[in-house]
């Protein structure tokens, strides 16, 4: 394409190469139906700088009788398309709405892929401007992980949002998605989808399972938001990272514990006038063994809580 | 470029910024800073060696010899690799032939787009031996801070600070409050004090993203600490230093209350004030 114009003809290659790529199998990009019509993509616990970061988070979909949904689109063009591929192989359904659970990349550079089916793109009150902060950050450091040439446009946010504490309901056919959109906690655009029909939570990051939990939002709120969430009753739980199938309240208890121990431990830190520096520098209150990818986000929740706690 | 960092160590799932630094392209709508520091337009070198510091040597310091060795006299620390590039902590120390003989000191970050960070004026009243400022970085860069003593002797230590992401903003959580409320945290033998100011400390280089225009800069630019109604510590700052500008220091004796902390910002000029009445156990 020598054209580097407008945003017509960059949509225009954008459905072209997006349907191109539906006449191939994906290679090696694995769903597993883990309920009646609920499928997972597991994503891999490696770094955000590493190969394959931009498969690292756990996305899927849900098929009605009616049509699909999609949780969450995965951290580039290509694996949006992956996870395309993998609905298009299970149904002849049209995708009728594209879910992203919060703005981080690893959740929603795929949505691209899915500009062809015309979907609704669901997100959260504050996803929009959460993406429009980050916009040209992500165009900056995850170019790569977009359709060449990256183009802001390929950065998709919803034109659907669910007011902040409140719930949206999504007829799929045959089975009712809840949204529920949270008040700040991993981040300020958090959403939680449950499905009626096989009691499946979908939690976003407001659940990780063996990766470090990465914190963008509010330590206070995202521990209040652990409470609700663990109170819910749910057959399946699936994690924005990680194995989840213990269960709620199980597989929320060590992050939990993660958070209830780093809001103790700065809390107290912050009291003996304790700097920041030197903060960052203390041994944790958890056993960090249990946790993987500790090093790239444990220092950054630190300083994070920090600045949240210091104005207590 | 042998001194660029290999990939992006610290790259974050996303950013929740809301207070971006430009690259140098911005400064020709940025006039604001050119009016404030003309002689600091700096070219966009990608490199972390030293432009900015070169030119600012040359008309802070001119030809005068400065120290730049000894971990007994002063050093720099920052974090090799920030995990946060809005808020990261450099602490400047002081050893004992230095402690109380210090009467400025100026932070230097050479890669950031205004990269005199502060200069602090100390007093012979209060002998500090640690001082403490937050900082955002935008890139790889190097930090610096250049001791004058009241004998005109010069001292300098450096170090390097890895960021990525640039200037991301703290999270949402951290924003808020009302505007100038001013906090204070002392350590426990009361040797130690923090005190922050509830501010944006806005660039002037965001962009608001539905518009595509620069938002206003709006900074603390001036910090004084009073103790008796006398100054003993003054700070000129600027948008280097993190939202919620956060000062601490630290003395070889404990700091005894009332202190007073009056900040003005800028365009504003809006006056904020609070005093440290010392903690509960100090009092007693």
């Amino acid at each position: 394409m020598n054209s580097r114009g407008g945003r017509p003809a960059c949509l225009a290659a954008l459905l072209l190469l997006a349907s191109a790529a539906t006449a191939r199998a994906a290679d090696g990009f694995a769903v597993t139906q883990i309920a009646s019509g609920v499928y997972v993509h597991s994503g891999q616990p490696v770094a955000l700088d590493a190969a394959g970061h931009d498969d690292i988070a756990n996305i899927g979909f849900i098929v009605g009788s009616r049509c699909v949904a999609v949780i969450d689109t995965g951290g580039s063009v290509r694996i949006g398309r992956a996870l395309r591929q993998a609905v298009l192989a299970r149904t002849a359904l049209p995708v009728c709405y594209v879910i992203n659970t919060h703005v981080h990349v690893d959740h929603l550079l795929g949505n691209a892929a899915f500009l062809p089916d015309r979907p609704q793109f669901v997100g959260h009150a504050r996803l929009d401007a959460a993406l429009e902060r980050s916009r040209a950050f992500f165009l900056k450091t995850y170019g790569a992980d977009l359709q060449s040439p990256a183009t802001a446009a390929q950065i998709v946010g919803p034109d659907r949002t669910v007011a902040l504490d409140g719930e949206l309901a999504l007829d799929l056919g045959g089975r009712t998605l809840s949204l529920r959109a949270w008040p700040t906690a991993h981040t300020d655009c958090d959403l939680t989808v449950f499905d009626s029909a096989t009691r499946t939570l979908w939690t976003g990051d407001l659940l990780f399972v063996r990766r470090t939990p990465a914190l963008d939002g509010s330590i206070k709120g995202w521990l209040q938001a652990l409470d609700q969430l663990g109170s819910l009753s749910a057959q399946h739980v699936i994690a924005g990272h990680g194995d989840a199938s213990a269960g709620l309240p199980a597989a929320l208890a060590p992050e939990r514990a993660y958070l209830q121990g780093l809001l103790a431990q700065v809390r107290a830190e912050l009291a003996h006038g304790i700097s920041l520096q030197e903060a960052l520098r203390q041994a944790p209150a958890t056993d960090r063994s249990q946790w993987l990818l500790w090093d790239e986000t444990h220092p950054r929740n630190v300083a994070r809580v920090y600045q949240e706690l210091e104005w207590e | 470029m042998l001194c660029r960092p290999m990939g992006s160590a610290s790259r974050q799932y996303g950013h929740s910024g809301i207070d971006r630094h430009r690259s140098a392209r911005g400064y020709g709508r940025a006039w604001w800073l050119l009016a404030l520091i003309p002689t600091l337009a700096l070219a966009d070198t990608e490199a972390p060696a030293n432009g900015a510091w070169q030119l600012m040597r040359g008309q802070l310091y001119g030809t005068r010899d400065i120290g730049e060795s000894g971990d007994q006299l002063m050093t720099i620390e920052a974090p090799a690799s920030t995990p946060d590039p809005t808020a990261t902590p450099l602490v400047v120390r002081f050893g004992a032939d230095l402690v109380g003989k210090v009467r400025q000191v100026r932070v230097v970050i050479d890669n950031n787009p205004s990269p005199l960070a502060a200069t602090l004026n100390l007093t012979a009243a209060l002998p500090v031996d640690e001082i403490d400022l937050r900082v955002r970085i935008d890139r790889f860069t190097s930090v610096r801070a250049i001791a004058e003593t009241a004998g005109g002797r010069l001292e300098m230590r450096s170090t390097w600070v890895n960021a990525s992401g640039g200037c991301s903003a703290p999270p949402s959580a951290a924003e808020g409050g009302v505007l100038g409320q001013i906090r204070f945290r002392a350590a426990d033998d009361n040797r130690a004090l923090q005190f922050s100011i509830r501010h944006p400390n806005n660039s002037g280089f965001q962009v608001d993203p539905r518009t595509g225009d620069f938002i206003a800069p709006h900074f603390i630019s001036h910090i004084r600490l009073l103790a008796g109604g006398q100054t003993v510590l003054d700070a000129d700052t600027g948008i280097s230093l993190s939202e919620n500008p956060t000062l601490r220091i630290a003395t070889r004796q404990p700091l005894s209350a009332p202190l007073t902390v009056e900040a003005s910002d800028l365009p504003t000029q809006t006056q904020y004030r609070g005093t440290w009445q010392g903690t509960a156990t100090a009092a007693n």
